[in-house]
């Protein structure tokens, strides 16, 4: 397994929590953080699989970091190049834009010929919409601090497991995709 | 439905981002700079500051076209009226209230930015309520064939309003081009819009509604707001059916400069805001994509900065508006009758009835001129024409484009129609304003605002409307049915408040109200519309002037001052005292109450030296309190008696035959009060 891109934005306060737990998961040596803060075409393009934090703004929007970095990221070929993706959300108080962010960028990252693993099933939540989902899965990992603070290092670890295989099998469609 | 990308970093000319990037950086600086006129007790005590909006006003700005269309911005919208166009020293003077305000020469509250010249309207306070002038005037659009769209813009908090409803349930209805943007910052001063409204996404309320497109956008992105803003124009042009634009905002600062945001945002929250400022974000991009050069932005921010320092210098030396100047433009000049200048006749045809001459007077006004309108709840069914008739046969023929139905909704027959009038002067509307004058009280809003309009924009603006209410009681219908309204409309300066008695007098007032600019609410009392005792011989071209009273029984011993339904009671009981005692009462119908012929009143009194005031409406409140108010401060030396007020008791109108035949005056009470009087 080549090594793998754990993006995200140093500002932040949850999502930096998060991907510190992740990397710890992963072990040492197997990620590299990278601040999505001031993050290049070049930088991006220099790994094969990436870990991206995307949290949800607003209501239902990416951050401002993700967002100026998007018009770059769309000229990218991402061909061959797989990506999971976290991000928090709050069910309970944005719960129709639950972790949009994560399918935001999910979609933007497939039209590169990106491949998305890291697929986890929306049971357990509640919310009324949320543009992550695909089926009963959402295109990555949901994390509500807010709402299920206690449930977040497991499900780190449950994810951890689950990327630790498909980032190592060939591209195309994840098995995790289906219903778990 | 997926809106298609125009706008973006990459492929916007360079020309278009400086432009923007000039606008905002324009907007901003006058922003920033607003609290410092307050803080120097110069003026802009109000200060609604938008940072944080950016997006989404510049994008209104940028489609609005001003040969097409019409723009309602609201008090948030500095770079909106920016970005359409308004110049720093225009932004000033409307700050700090100058007499060369644009707006309306200072008369209108701070940071309500508008330029009527340009079709971007003067709107209220009262927030949202410029919705229903926007669905009126896309009325108008339509109706005239104009390629243009009308833009209205507001916060979302003010979505809570019933009249937005309104507004958009009818734009959907009529499938009228309007584009609803609703810039959404998440409060409502301190109301967070979790308080106001089950979905986060205001717009979403409205997805079951026909005929209409939401479309979502980032209101703090430059790129995603004019995408969705050029979009919306688009579809609402071809498809001729509104758009609703919900654009995500943040609100950096406080509400305005009352507000004090820190006592109910925490740091974090202030951060989050702050961090996501839509200017910073812009300009990180233009350097980021390499489409400018950190020294090429400098130079704008630069011609900025010299630009606000002289639009402040020429701002501060403009004129105040003078103390003289408030009587100026409270209502525009009215029709003038060539032909029948004190409003009198000696006509002597046939006998008519008061219903018929308003219905041959608004049918020969409808020939004469193809600009006018009528609308109005159950105004045009088949052979229907309104609850009483009054329209009878006008939609058959002046068809269905002029004469129409309205939901029932009085704000909005109100409002729309205050909206349509802005489309041309020739345009004259004339509205049931309710189904009876009692129920009129929901579009009293809209009636207050129009009251405003001509005055606030120094005389750009004038509503030219004739607000027609069946009034008055003596049917048995109770409260909302039999009660009249006049006292409290009388109070509000900026309208014309007619009450005829007599069939010739409504046709003629009705004729005058129609002709003229300006906003007329016509109280015709409906016990009379079929009452033989109304009917009159009616010229077929008579007008009477605003303010010009009729003696419709002259006498030396004592005058009556009355109109409407106590007309002919006053008469009555006149003819019955002089039967009885000799006496010789004088009856003063005064058809119009604003403007009120104070020389009539004031001549007589100075004749009789004894006033009684009479009308329907409560002794208590009533407009007979001012009549008798200033008799007594005018002739008060002529008077030989108290002014004696009669009208109906301080309790609302019982439907129960005894309880209306105790509260209402009648003959029997005027004549006793008479006498009474004569005694004294």
């Amino acid at each position: 397994m080549s090594k793998i891109a754990l993006c995200y934005s140093y500002n932040t306060n949850k999502t930096s929590l998060a991907a510190k737990k992740i990397a710890e998961e992963f072990g040492k040596g197997n990620v590299e953080l990278v601040n999505a803060e001031s993050i290049t075409p070049g930088q991006f393009l220099s790994f094969q699989n990436y870990i991206l934090g995307v949290p949800t703004w607003f209501d239902g929007e990416l951050p401002n970091y993700w967002d100026e970095f998007i018009p770059a990221l769309e000229d990218l070929d991402l061909k061959g190049k797989k990506v999971a993706l976290f991000g928090n959300g709050d069910q309970k108080g944005y719960p129709e834009n639950f972790v949009d962010g994560i399918g935001i960028m999910a979609d933007i990252l497939e039209k590169c010929g990106a491949q998305i693993v890291g697929y986890t099933s929306a049971d357990g939540y509640t919310f009324d919409s949320s543009k992550a989902l695909s089926g009963n899965m959402f295109k990555g990992l949901a994390l509500d601090f807010e709402n299920q603070g206690k449930q977040v290092s497991q499900k780190i670890k449950d994810w951890v497991k689950q990327l630790k295989t498909e980032f190592k099998t060939k591209a195309g469609r994840p098995k995790s995709r289906k219903k778990q | 439905m997926e809106v298609p990308v125009r706008y973006s970093i990459k492929k916007t000319e360079k020309k278009t981002l400086a432009h923007w990037f000039y606008l905002m950086v324009l907007g901003r600086a006058l922003d920033d700079r607003a609290p410092n006129y307050l803080k120097q007790a110069i003026g802009w005590s109000y200060h609604a500051p938008y940072a944080g909006h950016d997006g989404i006003q510049l994008a209104i700005g940028q489609i609005f076209d001003r040969s097409t269309d019409h723009l309602f911005p609201y008090y948030r919208d500095m770079l909106t009226c920016i970005s359409a166009g308004l110049t720093a020293e225009e932004i000033i003077l409307n700050g700090i209230s100058k007499d060369t305000d644009v707006a309306g020469g200072g008369r209108h509250m701070s940071n309500h930015f508008a330029k009527p010249a340009w079709h971007i309207h003067n709107v209220s306070s009262c927030t949202g309520n410029h919705t229903l002038h926007a669905t009126g005037l896309a009325r108008g659009l339509k109706k005239y064939g104009k390629s243009g769209v009308a833009i209205s813009s507001q916060g979302e908090s003010s979505v809570s309003e019933g009249y937005v409803y309104e507004a958009i349930n009818g734009a959907t209805n009529e499938q009228l081009p309007v584009i609803f943007v609703f810039q959404d910052n998440g409060y409502g001063i301190s109301v967070p819009k979790a308080d106001q409204t089950a979905n986060r996404k205001v717009a979403d309320n409205f997805s079951g509604l026909k005929n209409l497109r939401i479309i979502h956008c980032n209101g703090k992105d430059v790129f995603d707001s004019m995408n969705a803003m050029t979009e919306a124009k688009d579809w609402v042009i071809k498809s001729q059916r509104p758009a609703i634009v919900q654009a995500n905002c943040v609100r950096i600062h406080s509400h305005s400069n009352s507000d004090r945001h820190e006592l109910y945002r925490d740091d974090y929250e202030l951060n989050y805001v702050t961090e996501y400022d839509p200017l910073g974000k812009f300009r990180r991009l233009l350097i980021r994509y390499k489409r400018f050069t950190e020294s090429e932005l400098v130079k704008i921010e630069e011609k900025v900065r010299q630009e606000v320092k002289e639009a402040h210098k020429k701002a501060m030396a403009a004129p105040d508006p003078s103390p003289e100047s408030v009587f100026e433009f409270i209502i525009p000049e009215p029709y003038q009758s060539k032909k029948y200048p004190e409003g009198l006749h000696s006509f002597e045809g046939p006998k008519k009835k008061l219903i018929e001459g308003l219905n041959e007077t608004l049918k020969a006004e409808f020939r004469l001129n193809p600009d006018t309108y009528i609308w109005g709840q159950d105004i045009a069914h088949k052979e229907k024409g309104g609850i009483f008739n009054v329209t009878k046969n006008m939609q058959k023929e002046f068809g269905m484009e002029r004469v129409f139905n309205a939901p029932i909704a009085e704000d909005f027959i109100v409002g729309t129609a205050n909206g349509m009038s802005r489309l041309n002067k020739k345009i004259r509307l004339v509205i049931e304003g309710a189904e009876f004058a009692d129920y009129f009280w929901p579009a009293t809003e809209q009636f207050v605002e129009a009251t405003h309009e001509f005055w606030r924009t120094k005389g750009q603006f004038s509503p030219n409307i004739t607000i027609r209410l069946a009034s008055g009681g003596y049917i048995g219908g109770g409260l909302y049915h039999s009660q009249t309204i006049e006292g409290v409309l009388t109070t509000f300066p900026g309208v014309r408040i007619v009450y005829p008695s007599f069939a010739d007098d409504a046709a003629g007032l009705l004729r005058t109200s129609i002709r003229s600019e300006g906003l007329t609410m016509f109280l015709e009392p409906k016990f009379l519309y079929n009452a033989p005792v109304a009917a009159t011989p009616i010229p077929e071209d008579f007008e009477v002037p605003f303010g010009k009273a009729r003696i419709r029984r002259p006498g030396k011993d004592l005058s009556v001052i009355t109109y409407g339904n106590t007309t002919h009671m006053c008469l009555e009981a006149a003819e019955t005292i002089a039967r009885e005692t000799g006496a010789d009462v004088e009856v003063i119908d005064l058809r119009s109450l604003s403007p009120l012929d104070k020389n009539t009143i004031m001549n007589s009194v100075k004749k009789t030296g004894k006033a009684m005031v009479v009308h329907e409406d409560k002794v208590f409140g009533g407009f007979g309190g001012e009549l008798a108010a200033v008799i007594a401060g005018e002739v008060f030396e002529y008077l030989d008696g108290p002014v004696k007020r009669i009208g109906s008791t301080n309790t609302p109108v019982g439907f129960n035959r005894i309880l209306e035949k105790a509260i209402l005056p009648n003959t029997d009470k005027i004549l006793k009060a008479m006498k009474d009087l004569l005694d004294y």
